[in-house]
Parts: C-alpha cells; sequence; structure tokens
C-alpha cells in the first residue's frame, strides 16, 4: 500500500495526527478488511461473430479506493475491458474477481448495487426531470413491488450535489447541453451507490469546463469515499493529473501500468500511441505535450 | 445552509409532482368529459330515437341497475330478463356493450402502444409494429376462406395470431439478444409475408358479403357489438392493465437504453419479452373484439407523453383514460355521421390520426430521427 493512500485513509477514518504507530497500523488492517477487492485474471474477452478475441489473456488489479485510468489507441480493447471486467460482455476466459466473488456468480441486480457502468454514450428520453433519471440509479436497491424510500432520496440527494447538477434538478433532460447531460449521467451512476465504478470515456467530447468538472467529481470521489474508480480516458494530461494508477493497453495487451510518473514516457507514447511527444514534469504529474504523428516504419523499430 | 437548501430542494420536489400531476387530472378529466359526451349521443341516437331525458333515465334505471339477473345476463351470459322494454333493451342490451367495449379497445390500444413504444424506443412504434397486425388478419382470412366452422372463436383464434407473430418476429430477431432496431426490421419482414398471403387469399373469396365483413374486419369496428364482447375482451383487458401497471419502473429503466437498463442490474433481454408479453395480451383482447383499429395505439401515447412527459406511470394512466375518449369518440362519429350507414371505426380514427400525425411531424422536428 502506498503511502500516499494510508495517509488518505487515516483522514477518511478521521484518525488524529498524534496516534501512536500502533494505532495506525490497526486502522490500516481495519481499512483493509472493508476496502473492494476487484481484479481480472487472464482475460480472454471478444464479441461473438469476430475473428479473434480483443483482450488475449490479460490479468489486472485494481487498487482499491483508488482511481485507475485504463488509457490506449483506439482499437486497443479499452472500452471492451471494462465491459468485461463489469460482465457485460462474458469473457470466453479468465474470471473477474469482486471482493472475492466471481462477477458471473453475482445476480444481476446484486452486481448492480457493487458495481456501477456508465457507457460511453447515453442518450436520454425526452421528458423526464434530472431528478427523474437520476431516481434510475436505485433501481438495483428497489425491490420489484417497493418504491423510493426516504433512504434512497438521500442518496438521490448526495449524488445530485456530488455531481454539482443541483441547480438542473427540475430541468428536463432533453433540454441540456451535452456537458451538463453527462454530469446527470454521472449523477445516476453515483446514485447507484457502488463500491466499484467504471467510466467509459467520461469526458470525451465535452468541451473543458465540462471535462473538468466530470473529473473533479471523480477526485472528489477518490477523496471522499471508499469507491474505486476505474475510467478510460483519451487525454493523457488528464489521466497523469487525477488518476493514482495508469494502465496503458496496446492491441488488448496491457504494456505497462504504474503510477501515471512511471507509466507515461515519451518511450511509451512512441511505442503505444505512435506519437513523438514532450513530457514534462509538472505540479500537476506528468503532461505531455505532442509533437508529430510517428509513422509505421518508424514504429517497427 | 445545507439545511435551508434541502427544504428548498424538497419544497420544489413537491411542487414540481403537484404540476405534473395536475396535469395528468386535467389529462384525466379532459378525457372523461369526452367520454361522457360521446356516452351521451351514443346512448340517445340512432334508428330507435329517444330524447336525451328518457336516454340518461333508462341508463340510471334502478331497475335495471339493481338487478342481480340483468348483470348474470350481461357478464355471464344468461338470459336476458323477459320484463325488459325495447327501450331498456335498445339502451342497455345494444348501445351501452358498444361503449363499453370501445373502452376496453382504447385503452388496450393506447396502453399497449405505449409499451411498444417504449421497448422499441420508437416513438412510430404502434401495438401493431411486431407483426401482431398481420398474424391476426392472416388467421381471420383463413378462418373466414377455409374454416368457416371455426367462425365462433374466430376473435380468440385471431389473437393467438397476433402472438404467433410475435413469437416468430422475435425468433428473427434474435441473435445473441435482439435489439430495438432488430424487432422492428423482423416485424416488417414477418408484416410483408403475411400481408401477401393475406392479399392471395382474398381472391379465393367468392362470397360478396364474405369480403365485406372480412374488410369490416381488417379495418377494426365495433358495429354489432354486445356483451359477449365484453365478457371476451374485460378478463384479459384488467389482466393486462394490471400487469402493465407492476412493471412500471421497468418500463421507466428500459427507456434509459439497454446499455444503462444492463449497467443497473436489469436482465434487459427476460423483462423485454415479457412487457412485450404483456402488451401483446392486451393488443390481443382488443383485436379479439373489434378487428385491427389503426392509429389509436400511435397517437394516444404520443398525446399523452406531450402533456405528462415520459414517466411511465403517468404515461399509462393518462392511456388508460385516454385511449377509450378518443375510441367511442371516434365509433360515435363512425356510427351517426353517414347514418344509416356505420363506417368501421378504424377508418374514422385513421381520418383523424393521419393529420394529426402530419401536425406532429411538423412540430417536433427530431420525430422519426431513431
Amino acid at each position: 500500500m502506498t503511502n500516499r493512500q494510508s495517509t488518505r485513509s487515516d483522514q477518511a477514518l478521521g484518525s488524529d495526527q498524534s496516534d501512536t504507530q500502533e494505532t495506525e497500523r490497526e486502522t490500516t488492517a481495519e481499512l483493509r478488511s472493508t476496502i473492494t477487492e476487484f481484479s481480472g485474471t487472464d482475460l480472454v474477452i471478444g464479441y461473438p461473430g469476430t475473428d479473434g478475441p480483443v483482450i488475449n489473456g490479460e490479468s489486472i488489479t485494481v487498487p482499491p479506493d483508488e482511481v485507475t485510468a485504463l488509457i490506449g489507441p483506439n482499437g486497443s480493447g479499452k472500452s471492451t475491458l471494462l465491459k468485461g471486467l463489469a460482465n457485460k460482455i462474458a469473457p470466453d476466459d479468465g474470471t473477474v474477481l469482486l471482493d472475492g466473488q466471481a462477477v458471473d456468480s453475482l445476480g444481476t441486480k446484486e452486481l448492480a448495487r457493487k458495481l456501477g457502468l456508465l457507457s460511453q454514450e447515453n442518450v436520454a428520453p425526452d421528458g423526464i426531470s434530472v431528478a427523474d433519471l437520476v431516481e434510475r440509479g436505485r433501481y438495483p436497491h428497489c425491490g420489484f413491488f417497493e418504491s423510493l424510500t426516504a433512504e434512497d432520496r438521500a442518496v438521490v440527494d448526495d449524488a445530485i450535489q456530488l455531481a454539482g447538477v443541483a441547480h438542473l434538478r427540475e430541468r428536463d433532460v432533453g433540454s441540456l447541453s451535452g456537458g451538463q447531460k453527462q454530469l446527470v449521467w454521472i449523477a445516476m451512476a453515483l446514485a447507484q451507490d457502488t463500491e466499484v465504478l467504471l467510466l467509459d470515456e467520461p469526458t470525451t467530447f465535452l468541451d473543458p469546463h465540462h471535462q473538468l468538472e466530470v473529473m473533479q467529481v471523480v477526485e472528489t470521489l477518490r477523496d471522499e469515499s471508499d469507491t474505486t474508480v476505474v475510467l478510460v480516458l483519451h487525454d493523457i494530461g488528464q489521466a497523469a493529473r487525477y488518476a493514482d494508477h495508469v494502465i496503458a493497453l496496446k492491441d488488448g495487451s496491457v504494456y505497462a501500468h504504474g503510477a501515471p510518473e512511471s507509466v507515461i514516457t515519451s518511450q511509451l507514447l512512441a511505442d503505444v500511441f505512435g506519437i513523438e511527444a514532450v513530457v514534462l514534469d509538472t505540479d500537476y504529474g506528468p503532461q505531455v505535450i505532442p509533437l508529430d504523428p510517428l509513422h509505421d516504419e518508424c514504429r517497427s523499430e | 445552509m445545507a439545511r435551508l437548501f434541502n427544504t428548498l430542494a424538497q419544497r420544489r420536489d413537491t411542487w414540481s409532482g403537484w404540476y405534473a400531476n395536475s396535469k395528468l387530472a386535467v389529462l384525466v378529466l379532459g378525457s372523461l368529459a369526452i367520454l361522457l359526451s360521446a356516452t351521451l349521443l351514443q346512448v340517445s341516437f340512432g334508428a330507435f330515437p329517444l330524447t336525451l331525458v328518457d336516454a340518461w333515465y333508462t341508463v340510471f334505471d334502478p331497475d335495471v341497475l339493481f338487478s342481480v339477473d340483468v348483470w348474470r345476463a350481461f357478464l355471464l351470459g344468461d338470459e336476458i330478463p323477459k320484463w325488459f322494454t325495447p327501450r331498456q333493451h335498445v339502451v342497455w342490451n345494444i348501445r351501452l356493450p358498444r361503449i363499453l367495449v370501445g373502452v376496453l379497445v382504447g385503452a388496450n390500444l393506447a396502453v399497449s402502444g405505449a409499451i411498444f413504444q417504449i421497448i422499441t424506443r420508437n416513438e412510430l412504434a404502434s401495438p401493431y409494429i411486431l407483426g401482431v397486425s398481420d398474424g391476426a388478419g392472416l388467421v381471420v382470412l383463413l378462418t373466414l376462406t377455409m374454416f368457416s366452422g371455426l367462425l365462433p372463436v374466430m376473435p380468440v383464434l385471431a389473437a393467438l395470431g397476433g402472438g404467433v407473430a410475435f413469437l416468430l418476429v422475435y425468433a428473427i430477431a434474435w441473435k445473441n439478444g435482439t435489439s430495438p432496431v432488430r424487432l422492428v426490421l423482423a416485424g416488417v419482414v414477418v408484416g410483408t409475408v403475411f400481408s401477401s398471403v393475406q392479399r392471395a387469399l382474398f381472391f379465393f373469396i367468392d362470397n360478396l358479403g364474405v369480403v365485406m365483413s372480412a374488410q369490416t374486419w381488417l379495418s377494426g369496428s365495433l358495429l354489432g357489438t354486445d356483451w359477449a364482447q365484453v365478457r371476451i375482451a374485460l378478463p384479459f383487458t384488467v389482466l393486462a392493465m394490471i400487469l402493465a401497471f407492476v412493471v412500471t419502473q421497468e418500463l421507466d429503466v428500459l427507456l434509459l437504453g439497454e446499455d444503462t437498463a444492463d449497467s443497473l442490474g436489469m436482465p434487459v433481454e427476460k423483462v423485454r419479452f415479457a412487457v412485450a408479453g404483456i402488451a401483446i395480451l392486451s393488443t390481443a383482447a382488443a383485436i379479439a373484439v373489434a378487428g385491427l383499429v389503426g392509429f389509436v395505439g400511435l397517437i394516444v401515447p404520443h398525446i399523452v407523453r406531450n402533456i405528462v412527459g415520459s414517466d411511465s406511470r403517468r404515461l399509462l394512466i393518462g392511456c388508460l383514460f385516454l385511449g377509450p375518449a378518443l375510441l367511442v369518440g371516434a365509433d360515435v362519429g363512425a356510427r351517426l355521421a353517414l347514418s344509416p350507414i356505420q363506417l368501421p371505426v378504424g377508418i374514422i380514427t385513421g381520418l383523424v390520426g393521419g393529420p394529426y400525425f402530419l401536425y406532429l411531424m411538423r412540430k417536433k422536428e427530431n420525430l422519426g430521427e431513431v
């Protein structure tokens, strides 16, 4: 466990700075029992009717309670891996474990109470309000005949606050801008109140303001809750700034993984993304300045 | 401060809920008003003329209303009591049941149309979209041409035919699961084949009367419906409506699209099939007694959605009231406009529905963008 994380977990548990080493160790042990283990082993994931699998025999472990970013060029299997982890595409081989249980052994609603996935593109129906849409995130928590309880409503309110869409509460979802809609969808996923939250390209197609709004929500989740976040990002700079852990994918294989500083290097950008780039070490983590595309001849060397 | 915001948010919630419900209330009351005036007209006018007062006195005649024998006759098919006057006979045994059948058919078509629009996520879907009308129509023509011995049970057979066509559509659309687009396309495939066979069968009918009755049936008509039709449709309608209101939460989630519904832990395929089954049951109940009445199931959910929004429970309640109002209203036109000739009500709904749809197309620019 990294130093950074144990500091954060202490804060989360509200333990005093002056605590002895022993109590600190205890809290860490206690924490370890409540955090969510989430990992995939030897995953082979593909789509029916296509030639080979997209992901071929990869294993990944997601550090609990942290933000993990999947990066990689188009077609490298980021979204496929995410869907495989969420059991939306049943892996041909391998297992995904959540808290020691295989995800495919859980009932659909049971899984949805522990793991949320927000897909890349969502089409909101016309004629429902933001609050109504967010309330539907409580679906896995409601029984067949039950309606929302006071507790459900409190979770919905929190999700709306956290996603920063309280001022849009009564607006018709159809009338919102693309960025606002995305925040509303994130609020719905938050209302699902899961231990693990998977976001598929949550910032793609958004203007800079809304990209930052989305990433701020992710940051808040990391700092103020025990949610494990895995997200696909196209913007390497965002991954470097907001993620604790970066996994770079190339052609369906994990090319590198680790802290942003160790993963995002000009060598990796050349090998994985095929670009020549300068990586600057800044206070906001490594930042990438793309210079030129590399062509195939250069890449193969 | 936070508490203040919370209170404000709650107020706003209550208020917006109240606002949406009040729009629904207006819609429901308006529908009831239309239904009442249509009933008034239907009961009073016709070949056996009655004054409005006479007609209403007969409708609220306590001798009939509180007679067990009468209700046994109506609902269980016993003999009509001998003491019925001609006036009571006309009102209670001819005109009122026709209105009741209209109410049931209108409610079924509107609610099943709303459900089909949700599960196909297509505003142009109607109760007949998944091959139902063509399956039912084919069975009707087969019965009329080749199996005339089965005529008494034709309505039930037609509904079954619709159900079989729906299963066929599902089987064709199935490839590692279905999708709204695949379902609609499979519906077109089955529809094309079935309706070709239907048209071919028309050439095998040599009796003009049979052709006429087939045409009437295919256009959808309440002509000659009485308590027997009420007895056929009522149980299925009640069952389908109860089931539809049980699954409103599922409908709300389905409306968000398959991916989202899946992420929220819904077994999308199973739920979609079950919900479509409810809608088919409802459609079948309507087809069995009135044939293929068009446009009601397409337009009513549209109007209701424009007024109360997409919340499934409000939408279904709105459909439950507006559907009967529209159908019974249209039937007044069908029965009385060109008296003594009675048109099939499906022709009137088509005449009203077409222009309304045109208006919708002009007004909503994004209509039809799937």
